[in-house]
């Protein structure tokens, strides 16, 4: 045997133990796991889970953002119905209000400094309320309230018996009209020249206008009705 | 022949030693290619011997059978899995078949002596 063939022999034993072992360490180590396609299939599997995550992710945060939207818009709507609802209930009188006016005291003057010494008959009447009412109003007061009811735009002011009810409630005399508005106009309203004041005064009642810089106005207390009233339909 | 034989024997042990310590393991990917590589060597191996049994051992080629046979069975293997054709099977058909021929004629040539 020559030196040759030795060395071939040697050299290709070492390669095939080299190589058979190595395998045999491949092998082992994958068949300690999964099988090849068994392993592709379950990668195969993860990146199809892995883009649906990505997906979802992405309709997860479209849709929050859809929330928050509508969430605002809701939050939007409400706050704008309330502040509305405020405002209505404002001017008509369901709430109470303060500010600068005026506060109109009537009262039937003494018997003895009436003109001409009249007395017995009485007095202030529903219409000189109305008169002093409407005068505030034509110049400008944006709430008004005798002796504690607030006139409504349905209140009504009338004489029963020795009262005057407003919103069916009796007062009596003195009684004290208290508006909000600009206090200079409302008593220069008032105490114009042929104005009521003066006009009052020639009846035997006393009119003392006296501004302020907070007048309170209560709400309306009573309840608001309308049996027949329904609202028209809009075109 | 026994001194052939020893040396084959230290050889293999060499080699395995040499293959527990290569310090990586082959991807599964190309685990058919190695192994389809080792089957052609075995075959290349038994083919020698029997060679060596019918006096007609020729190194060169039994050196060239040997590499050139690992080389184009993992070759072919790793092309065939690129191409979506298991050519690793027709390997490991045609190197298995002349294993067991090889291996064949070897038992008769021990056995006859």
């Amino acid at each position: 045997m020559n030196k040759s063939v030795s060395i071939s022999i040697l050299l290709v034993a070492v390669v095939l133990g080299a190589m058979m072992v190595f395998q045999f360490r491949t092998t082992s180590s994958i068949d300690k796991g999964v099988s090849l396609s068994r392993e592709q299939e379950l990668s195969i599997e993860r990146k199809q889970l892995e883009r649906d995550i990505l997906h979802l992710q992405e309709e997860v945060a479209d849709l929050t953002a859809k929330l928050n939207e509508a969430g605002q818009g809701q939050t939007g709507t409400a706050g704008a119905l309330e502040s509305q609802l405020a405002r209505l209930k404002l001017y008509a009188g369901l709430l109470p209000v303060a500010g600068p006016g005026v506060e109109v005291l009537l009262d039937n003057l003494p018997d003895r400094a009436r003109p001409g010494g009249v007395s017995g008959f009485d007095n202030i009447r529903d219409d000189d309320l109305l008169k002093v009412i409407n005068e505030l109003r034509g110049v400008g007061a944006e709430a008004i309230a005798i002796n504690g009811q607030r006139i409504l735009s349905t209140t009504e002011i009338r004489l029963a018996g020795n009262h005057i009810n407003v919103n069916l409630t009796k007062l009596s005399p003195p009684y004290r009209v208290s508006a909000v508005g600009n206090a200079g106009a409302l008593k220069s309203g008032m105490e114009i020249k042929d104005g009521l004041v003066e006009y009052m005064d020639t009846l035997g009642i006393s009119v003392k206008v006296q501004i302020k810089d907070s007048v309170q106005i209560p709400a309306y207390t009573g309840a608001v009705h309308f049996e027949y009233a329904k609202l028209a339909q809009r075109r | 022949m026994w001194f052939g034989f020893w040396l084959a024997l230290i050889g293999l042990l060499a080699g395995a030693l040499i293959g527990l310590k290569i310090p990586l393991i082959l991807p599964p990917l190309y685990a058919k290619s190695m192994s389809v590589a080792a089957l052609a060597a075995l075959d290349s191996v038994f083919g020698g011997i029997r060679a060596a049994q019918e006096n007609h051992f020729d190194n060169k080629i039994f050196l060239t059978g040997f590499f050139s046979n690992a080389l184009l069975a993992a070759g072919l293997a790793f092309a065939g899995d690129r191409l979506g054709i298991d050519l690793y099977l027709a390997a490991v058909v045609a190197f298995g078949v002349r294993l067991f021929q090889n291996l064949a004629i070897i038992r008769r040539h021990l056995l006859k002596k």
